[in-house]
C-alpha cells in the first residue's frame, strides 16, 4: 500500500472520501454472515447457506460479465456439471445404507470444480472466438445442449429423476455446521477470486472489457485470456454446484438450464456488477425477495422480471452502483464547498 | 544505428473489388522520424493497419528488425516492439489513467497471466516514468473515460509508449489539439526520437507540423505512394502539388 | 418404398417452416434495423395465440361457430399485437439503445418472464387450441391435413408481400437502408425513432400472424415459447441477421430438419436444432446470407 500523498491518498483517506465502497460493505457482510446461525430455528441458517452457494455462483458469473464484459446465458452449465460430478461420486462412495464418511464426502466435493473446469475448457474453446450477442447466444446454446444431454441420458444421469439421497455425514447434517463449513469454503474462494481480480490478469481482463481492440494492440492475446477466465469462472461455478448437491440433498437437470443461468445474472445485476462483492449483495436481496414473494403468490417470474426491468432502466449499476453514485455526488458537493481539489475527478469535462 | 528497421515490399490489399493498397514499397531506418501525408482516403490508416496486423495483406512482405512479420496478429506485432497510437483516442474508459498505463506496461512485461501477484506493485517504475513523460501524472487516479479531450490524447500516447517500443506509429497525433498542445506533443515526440532512438512514423494533415517534425515525407494517394523524399523535395514536386491542389494548402 | 411417412413429415415440416419464417422474419428485421435481439419474440407469439383464441371464441359465441371466424380473429389479434409492439418499443426498448449490449439483452429477457406470467394471470394454466374440423385428405399414400397447405400458402404470400414491401415501397427501402447504415439514414433526415417503432410493431405483427395461422395445429401452452425462441434464433443465425431471403431459406431448413428428426429421434429434435445452431455460430456466425459480423 503506498503511503498517503496529495496525489495518492491512502486507503483510509479514500474510505473516508467515499471511494473504496467495497471494503466497508464486505466487512459488514462478513460480520452479518457470521451471526446468521444465532437466529432462532433452522430456516434462516438454511437460507443463509443458499445465499452463500448461489452468491458464489453469481460471483463466478461476474468474472465474465463485470470484469471481462461478456454476458453468458449458459453459465449454469458449469454449476450443474459440478453438482452432478459431486453427486455421482458421492453416490458411488456412499454405503448401501446411504451413509457417507467425512473423507469420502470431502473427496466428492473436490471433484466438482475440476470437472466443471474441463467442461468450461471445451465449451470456452468455441465461445471465446465470439463476442457480444454471438457469445451470448453460443453460451445459451451450449448450456441448453448440456441440459438436454443430462436430461436425456437416463442411464448415466438418471435424467429427469435427478440424483437423490445426497445425505452428508452426521456432523454436516446439522444446519449450523453445514452453514459454517460453506461459509469457510466460500470465504476462501472469494479470497482467491479477489487476488485474481487484483492481479495483472485481472487488469488485462478489464482492458478486454473496455476496449478489446486496443488490448490486442498492447500485446494481449485476447482469446487466451478470455479462455483462461472462462475456465476459472467455470471452476468456481463448479465449486458452488458441488456444495449445492449435499445442501439440497439432490441434483436435477434444471440446475444446468437457462433459468438457473438467469439467477446468476439477476443476482449480479441487482447487487451491481461494478463492485467485487456486488453479486453477493445481489444474492442476499434476490434470495430473500424470492422467499418472501413465494409465500404470497406464484407469480415470481413476473416479480423478478419487473425488478430486472426497473434496474435495467433506472439503476444499471445495481444497489451498490446507486450507493456509490450518491457518495460520489456527496463528495463532489463537499469539494464545491472547498475540499481538496486534487482528490476528485474533473467531472466538468465528462466525455461521451 | 544504420540499417532499415522496417521494410515493406509490394504491399497489396483489396476489400471486395476495391483496391485500397497497391504495390506499396516503403522503408525506414532505425531512429528515423518521418510522416505520411495524403488526402482523406489515401490509405494512410490502412497502411498502418496492415503493418500492425489489424488487416491481413493480400500480397507483399513486411519485415521488422530483420524478422518477417507479414500477416501476424496484432498482439504478436505489438510484442515485437511496434506500438501504435490511434487517431481517435482508444483508451480503457472504466479504468483510471494510472491503471491504463499500468495495463500497457504489464502487457509488454508479459505479466498478464500472473494470477496472484498484486497488480499495483508490478511495473511501478515504468508506469510512473511514462505518466511523467506524457505529463499526466497528476491525473493518474482519474477515470480515463472522464478526461478532457487533450488529456485523452496524452493518455493515448502514454499507452503506446509503455514498454519502450522500438517503432511507434502515430495516427494524426495532433488532431483536435490546440496549437499549444500540438506543439508540446510533437516536442515530446522529437525528444523521444532524439534521446531514445525511437523510430517514429506519423500521419498528419497539418503541413506545419509535418515540415517542422518530419525528416522524410511520403505522399500517398489512392493506396499508392506518389512521392517520397525530404519535405522540401516533396513540396517542390509537381505531382504532389497536383494531388494537393484544391484539397490542401501547405 | 412407402413414402407416406416421409411425405407427411415433409408437409408438416414445410408448414412448420412457414410459421417459423413468419416468426423469425420479425426477429431478423428487428435485429437488422435496431440491433436488438428480442428474447421475448416467441413469448409475444405465444401471447398472440392466446389473444387470437379469445377473439375466435368470442366471435364464435356471438355469430355462431364456424372455422371462418378464424380470419377476423387473426386480423384482430395482429392489429392488437402490433399496437402492443409499438407501445413496447416506444416506452421500454427505446431507452436501451444507448446502453451496453448486456443491458439490452436483459430487458427483453425480463419481458419473457413478465409476459409469461401475464399469460398465466389472464388465461390460467390450460392449453388453448382450436379445432377447425377439417377433414384430412388422402395424398401420396398418406392422410394429410389440408390446412397445412393454407399455412404454406400464407407463408409464401407473406414472404412475397414482405419482399415487395422491402424492395418496392419507400418505407421498405428506408428499412433496408437502416439495416446497412443507421447513421446514414438518420443523416438523410428521416426520423429514426418512428422507423424503429414501426419496425418493431411490424415484427410483432408478423409473430401474431404466425401464431394465429398456426393455432389450429398447435395448442398454445405455457412454456412452448422457450422451445420456439431457440428455433427462431437458429433460423436467424443460419440465415443471417437482417436478410429476409436468408430467413426464408433457413426456416425451411430448420422446419424440415425438425420434422424429420421426429421420425428418427423423437426426443432429440430440439437437440438437432441446437447442434446446427452451435455449428453455424462456430464456423459461420454471420449465416448463409448475412454480411460479415457487424461490430
Amino acid at each position: 500500500m503506498s503511503a498517503p500523498s496529495p496525489h495518492h491518498p491512502g486507503w483510509l483517506a479514500r474510505l473516508r472520501a467515499g471511494d473504496g465502497l467495497g471494503w466497508p460493505v464486505a466487512i459488514l457482510m462478513s460480520v452479518l454472515f457470521l451471526l446468521v446461525p444465532l437466529l432462532p430455528g433452522e430456516y434462516w441458517t438454511q437460507v443463509g447457506t443458499e445465499i452463500l452457494i448461489l452468491g458464489l455462483f453469481a460471483m463466478s458469473f461476474n468474472l465474465l460479465y463485470g470484469y471481462m464484459g461478456q454476458i453468458s446465458f449458459g453459465h449454469a452449465a458449469f454449476f450443474g456439471v459440478g453438482a452432478y460430478a459431486t453427486a455421482m461420486l458421492f453416490t458411488a462412495l456412499k454405503t448401501p445404507a446411504g451413509a457417507i464418511g467425512v473423507p469420502e464426502f470431502l473427496l466428492s466435493l473436490l471433484v466438482g470444480p475440476p470437472v466443471a473446469a474441463l467442461a468450461a475448457l471445451f465449451i470456452g474453446f468455441f465461445c471465446v472466438r465470439l463476442t457480444g450477442i454471438y457469445f451470448a447466444m453460443l453460451t445459451l446454446a451450449f448450456g441448453e445442449m448440456l441440459f438436454y444431454i443430462v436430461f436425456s441420458w437416463y442411464s448415466f444421469t438418471k435424467g429427469d429423476d435427478g440424483i437423490q439421497g445426497l445425505l452428508p455425514p452426521d456432523f454436516f447434517q446439522d444446519s449450523a455446521n453445514f452453514y459454517y463449513f460453506t461459509l469457510a469454503i466460500v470465504a476462501l474462494a472469494l479470497f482467491v477470486m479477489w487476488r485474481i481480480t487484483e492481479s495483472p490478469f485481472g487488469s488485462a481482463l478489464r482492458t478486454l472489457r473496455d476496449n478489446q481492440r486496443r488490448a490486442a494492440f498492447l500485446g494481449t492475446n485476447v482469446k487466451m485470456h478470455m479462455l483462461a477466465n472462462f475456465v476459472i469462472a467455470g471452476a468456481f461455478a463448479g465449486l458452488a454446484g458441488a456444495l449445492w448437491g449435499p445442501f439440497s440433498r439432490s441434483v436435477n437437470p434444471g440446475l444446468l438450464g437457462w433459468g438457473e443461468s438467469g439467477i446468476a445474472v439477476f443476482m449480479t445485476l441487482i447487487g451491481g456488477a461494478g463492485a467485487f462483492i456486488g453479486p453477493i449483495v445481489g444474492s442476499v436481496i434476490y434470495t430473500m425477495l424470492q422467499a418472501v414473494v413465494k409465500m404470497y403468490t406464484v407469480y415470481w417470474p413476473l416479480t423478478i422480471g419487473s425488478v430486472i426491468l426497473l434496474i435495467v432502466l433506472f439503476a444499471p449499476g445495481g444497489i451498490l452502483g446507486i450507493i456509490e453514485r450518491r457518495m460520489r455526488a456527496a463528495r463532489a458537493g463537499n469539494q464545491a464547498n472547498g475540499g481538496d481539489p486534487a482528490a476528485g475527478p474533473s467531472a466538468a469535462e465528462a466525455q461521451p | 544505428m544504420s540499417g532499415n528497421i522496417l521494410e515493406v515490399a509490394g504491399l497489396h490489399k483489396h476489400f471486395g473489388g476495391l483496391h485500397v493498397m497497391c504495390d506499396v514499397n516503403f522503408a525506414m531506418e532505425e531512429g528515423e522520424q518521418s510522416a505520411i501525408i495524403g488526402p482523406n482516403g489515401a490509405g494512410k490508416s490502412t497502411f498502418m493497419n496492415l503493418l500492425t496486423g489489424y488487416h491481413r495483406p493480400d500480397a507483399g512482405k513486411v519485415v521488422f528488425g530483420g524478422e518477417d512479420i507479414t500477416g501476424l496478429l496484432p498482439h504478436k506485432v505489438a510484442r515485437r516492439g511496434i506500438s501504435r497510437a490511434f487517431q481517435v483516442s482508444s483508451i480503457f474508459g472504466r479504468m483510471t489513467v494510472g491503471e491504463n498505463v499500468r495495463a500497457a506496461v504489464h502487457a509488454q512485461m508479459r505479466a498478464t497471466f500472473r494470477l496472484f501477484a498484486p497488480a499495483r506493485s508490478l511495473g511501478v517504475e515504468e508506469t510512473g516514468r511514462v505518466l511523467e513523460l506524457c505529463g499526466i501524472e497528476p491525473k493518474r487516479d482519474l477515470m480515463a473515460g472522464e478526461l478532457a479531450q487533450g488529456d485523452k490524447k496524452r493518455l493515448e500516447l502514454a499507452i503506446a509508449l509503455a514498454g519502450k517500443p522500438r517503432l511507434l506509429f502515430l495516427d494524426e497525433p495532433t488532431a483536435g489539439m490546440s496549437i499549444e498542445e500540438a506543439r508540446s506533443t510533437m516536442e515530446l515526440v522529437d525528444r523521444l526520437n532524439r534521446e531514445l532512438g525511437l523510430t517514429v512514423l506519423f500521419t498528419e494533415h497539418d503541413m506545419g507540423i509535418v515540415f517542422n517534425h518530419a525528416r522524410k515525407l511520403t505522399l500517398m494517394h489512392r493506396g499508392e505512394i506518389v512521392v517520397q523524399g525530404t519535405p522540401e523535395e516533396v513540396r517542390a514536386n509537381e505531382v504532389a502539388q497536383k494531388v494537393y491542389l484544391g484539397e490542401h494548402h501547405a | 418404398m412407402d413414402i407416406g411417412p416421409y411425405a407427411l413429415q415433409l408437409f408438416s415440416g414445410l408448414s412448420r417452416a412457414m410459421v417459423l419464417f413468419l416468426l423469425s422474419a420479425g426477429l431478423s428485421l428487428i435485429f437488422g434495423v435496431m440491433n436488438i435481439l428480442n428474447f421475448a419474440h416467441a413469448t409475444l407469439f405465444l401471447l398472440s395465440g392466446y389473444v387470437t383464441f379469445s377473439i375466435f371464441t368470442f366471435l364464435s359465441q356471438q355469430f355462431g361457430a364456424s372455422p371462418w371466424m378464424l380470419l377476423p380473429a387473426i386480423v384482430g389479434a395482429v392489429a392488437l399485437m402490433s399496437l402492443v409492439g409499438f407501445a413496447l418499443e416506444r416506452f421500454l426498448i427505446r431507452h436501451t439503445y444507448e446502453r451496453e449490449l448486456p443491458e439490452q439483452l436483459l430487458l427483453t429477457f425480463a419481458l419473457v418472464l413478465i409476459l409469461g406470467d401475464v399469460i398465466k394471470l389472464v388465461w390460467g394454466l390450460e392449453n388453448r387450441r382450436i379445432n377447425l374440423g377439417v377433414q384430412p385428405i388422402e395424398m401420396l399414400d398418406t392422410l394429410v391435413n389440408p390446412y397445412q397447405f393454407v399455412i404454406i400458402g400464407t407463408g409464401v404470400a407473406v414472404a412475397a408481400g414482405l419482399w415487395y414491401f422491402l424492395h418496392r415501397t419507400r418505407f421498405g427501402k428506408i428499412v433496408r437502408a437502416a439495416v446497412y447504415s443507421r447513421s446514414m439514414v438518420s443523416a438523410l433526415g428521416i426520423r429514426i425513432p418512428m422507423i424503429y417503432a414501426m419496425v418493431f410493431a411490424l415484427g410483432v405483427g408478423l409473430a401474431a400472424l404466425a401464431s394465429g395461422v398456426f393455432l389450429p395445429l398447435l395448442p398454445m401452452a405455457l412454456g412452448i415459447d422457450l422451445d420456439i425462441i431457440v428455433q427462431s434464433f437458429a433460423v436467424v443465425v443460419i440465415g443471417g441477421f437482417g436478410s429476409m431471403l436468408g430467413t426464408f431459406v433457413a426456416s425451411i431448413i430448420v422446419g424440415v430438419v425438425y420434422s424429420f428428426s421426429i421420425l428418427f429421434w423423437p426426443d432429440g429434435a430440439l437437440a438437432m436444432i441446437f447442434l446446427i445452431l452451435i455449428a453455424v455460430l462456430i464456423w459461420r456466425p454471420w449465416g448463409l446470407f448475412g454480411t460479415e459480423m457487424r461490430s
